[in-house]
């Protein structure tokens, strides 16, 4: 191919094509081809079976082609092996002499030096693993029993799968937006929304303007510059309405992904407004989120309270018979997270032999309502307070009779937690980060950023799980160079999030496909001293 | 690559001549990506000798147990590493290991099938039961987690980490007794490949 990769020619032909693409992706429902792809199921009849050789059958969901190739078609990189990408553009793309002068957008595992496939010949690739020039594919390439209806409806799916005219991406800006929730903690609202607009200034500072777009190389084009743009989406009224509010919204603005945000008692309408959208919704600073395990667009950096549960769960349960608990008692209010979190050790609990006893306290519970449900301990019972500081501060004396308590770190404040002298020394805390003497080295490069922009630290977790989370997307998409495929934004994120070094709070995070919770345990921790934040772990890091 | 013999193994049989390692994080070629492939499985295999760290791990059933115990029980052993959000090569490997129960029969339980996970913290022991039965694990066949740095060891000490669980490469180890050296075959083995490693072994104990 003598052409350059500028050609206006080409680049003409590129843009109609991406064009097409885009208007039957929006006119894509739920199709035959996108069952099989995603679950290798059709809507009726028995599941897609696919063989290797002789008896390595598979069929259904673990047939599907979405297990390799990834929702976006656009491949992925397992080792030192590369899926390749399956977008119909990068199979019916003619030959090229080089990756170089491919005019597509950059995806590793690419091929340039090959035949474009044409329906015949890709339908025998799929049937018998052969490629467009005649070779055979990876070993790894299942070959497909489908008849030539299936066949033509899982191509015609490839084909609309491209990488194509993205809301929310123009080619001088990327947009992008917050999510705050009316019920989010006021502080720790403003100090993450600040942390996101100096991030987002510095990015752009960092984009000369004005500079010319490089076609030198494909890879290069991550230099385009791209101003980064930041929508504060405030919600107002109550959680019913939130998911209208997003939709217009997102219409009146699109944008690329909604990247951090603050939620309070729940973030459910955003978690389901964004699965609905398609809408890549990353690391939102949530103590309760969502658990749902086919969702695919939000991301969190842990389960938040939930993992706290769980993790509370695991001390009750390891405990050995001579000190064991018979009985827990929760107190939570009523309107407040610690709800669910009760609820979900309550469920773990049950017929693990030790009785459950919800205790909850109402919007308008006194210092004296708190007090009386302490009442009725025994000395076999444990506490366990998913209560704010301001509730801990006023636990006043502590009953007799107590010999543990447990308190969730996320909603007293960790280890600043104002929990009375008397009861510090049965407490321990469900503490799902990593121990502050351990965070510290990976928490000064955040700190002195914060310092440096005179951003004043008003919540230190929040703001720094902010950091990390703007810092992550930025070296996402400088990867994913000018291939603005939101589904390739979560899956690259799933791939690459194990390599970040500073990883804040948390001891590490990882993710892979159908993973959406990046750090996965935590500690329980008790304090060292009457006075004092210093807290010390009970044991081992807990995977719960 | 020094020290380390390596072959295509497809129909060439004789591993004799093959040199030892000691603990070496072997690297061997395995099958060209996604470029002009092969329609049938490269492996390449090499012996290899090995010293299995003393770590504790979790077994599927939730039992802790030791590494060099749970290997050595009196049985051969066929060892490989696999994570359950994995979409392609562990599936991939993991049917081997099905197929290899198969084909072996009434003689599955004689050898000991290890598989540990290289992502312990979101595969608990209750998440590989589930995994172990998707591919019909017989009695003879466990799956292992347990603290990040018990995988990490394991996987260091047989030359199976790669940085993180997705850079991951398909290994299969086999050995035939304690003491024994390993035969370590990198790259995608058939079952039927495997079974004859595996009968061959075991003529040579």
């Amino acid at each position: 191919m003598p052409a350059p990769a500028a050609s206006p020619r080409r680049k003409l032909a590129f843009i109609l094509a991406l064009g097409i693409f885009a208007a039957t992706h929006a006119t894509a429902g739920s199709t035959i081809g996108e069952a099989i792809y995603r679950s290798g199921l059709q809507p009726s009849g028995p599941p897609i079976v696919a063989e290797r050789e002789a008896g390595m059958r598979i069929e259904g969901p673990a047939a599907a082609c979405v297990n390799c190739h990834r929702r976006s078609g656009l491949g992925m990189k397992e080792g030192r092996r590369s899926i390749p990408p399956i977008a119909g553009i990068y199979l019916f793309h003619p030959r090229a002499r080089t990756a170089d002068d491919l005019d597509l957008p950059y995806v590793e595992g690419m091929r340039a030096d090959r035949d474009p496939y044409t329906d015949a010949t890709l339908a025998r690739a799929i049937r018998e693993g052969i490629g467009a020039n005649g070779s055979p594919l990876s070993y790894l390439m299942p070959h497909y029993r489908l008849d030539d209806a299936q066949m033509a409806e899982l191509i015609a799916y490839l084909k609309q799968l491209s990488p194509g005219a993205v809301p929310g991406v123009t080619n001088s800006v990327l947009h992008f937006a917050t999510i705050v929730t009316p019920d989010a903690d006021a502080a720790k609202r403003k100090g993450v929304l600040e942390v996101l607009d100096k991030f987002f200034i510095e990015k752009n500072l960092r984009t000369r303007a004005e500079s010319p777009r490089l076609h030198s190389s494909r890879r290069m084009m991550f230099m385009v510059n791209r101003h980064w743009e930041l929508h504060v989406w405030e919600l107002t009224g109550a959680p019913e309405t939130w998911e209208a509010q997003l939709r217009a919204k997102l219409a009146a603005q699109p944008v690329f992904a909604v990247i951090s945000g603050i939620g309070g008692r729940t973030w459910a309408p955003v978690h389901h407004f964004c699965e609905q959208a398609l809408l890549p919704c990353l690391f939102p600073n949530v103590d309760l989120p969502v658990i749902a395990e086919n969702d695919f667009d939000s991301l969190y950096l842990s389960k938040g309270v939930l993992l706290e549960s769980q993790l509370i769960a695991h001390e009750l349960l390891e405990q050995d018979s001579r000190a064991r608990v018979h009985r827990v008692i929760q107190v939570f209010r009523d309107a407040d997270i610690g709800k669910d979190a009760a609820g979900s050790l309550s469920t773990t609990l049950a017929g693990r032999g030790i009785a459950t006893l919800e205790r909850p306290l109402p919007v308008s519970a006194s210092a004296q309502d708190l007090k009386s449900a302490l009442r009725d301990l025994k000395d076999d019972d444990a506490l366990v307070l998913w209560l704010r500081a301001a509730d801990i501060a006023a636990l006043g004396e502590r009953p007799d009779k107590l010999p543990t308590v447990y308190l969730s770190g996320r909603m007293s404040g960790l280890e600043n937690a104002p929990i009375p002298a008397a009861w510090r020394r049965i407490t321990h805390m469900a503490y799902p980060f990593d121990l502050p003497e351990r965070r510290r080295v990976r928490l000064d490069y955040p700190l002195g950023w914060f310092r440096i922009r005179q951003i004043p630290v008003v919540a230190e977790q929040e703001q720094a799980d902010t950091y990390l989370v703007c810092g992550l997307l930025s070296d996402t998409l400088n990867h994913m160079v000018d291939t603005f495929v939101r589904d390739y934004l979560v899956e690259r994120i799933e791939e690459m999030l194990e390599h970040r070094v500073i990883t804040g709070y948390y001891p590490r995070l990882t993710l892979a496909p159908g993973q959406r919770f990046a750090s996965k345990g935590g500690y329980v921790v008790h304090f060292a001293a009457d006075t004092g934040t210093r807290v010390v772990a009970d044991g081992d890091w807990i995977v719960p | 690559m020094k020290g380390i013999a390596n072959r295509p193994t497809p129909r060439l049989a004789m591993l004799g001549a093959a040199l030892l390692v000691v603990g070496a994080p072997c690297v061997v070629a395995e099958d060209a990506a996604d470029s002009a492939g092969h329609a049938v499985s490269m492996a390449t295999t090499a012996t290899a000798n090995y010293i299995v760290p003393p770590v504790t791990l979790v077994r599927d059933d939730g039992k802790t147990v030791s590494l060099p115990r749970e290997m050595d029980d009196g049985r051969p052993v066929v060892l490989n590493f696999i994570f359950t959000s994995c979409g392609s090569i562990c599936p991939l490997m993991s049917q081997v290991f099905e197929q290899f129960q198969l084909r072996l029969g009434p003689q599955g339980d004689e050898v000991h099938l290890m598989s540990i996970s290289t992502d312990p913290e979101e595969d608990t022991p209750a998440r590989l039961a589930d995994y172990a039965r998707k591919f019909h694990a017989g009695p003879g066949w466990q799956h292992y987690t347990g603290t990040l740095e018990a995988s990490l060891a394991a996987q260091r000490a047989f030359g199976v980490y790669r940085g993180d669980k997705m850079s991951h490469t398909p290994v299969t180890l086999l050995r035939a007794a304690p003491g024994k050296p390993w035969i370590r075959i990198d790259g995608f083995v058939t079952p039927d490949e495997l079974l004859r490693q595996y009968r061959q072994l075991l003529a040579s104990r």
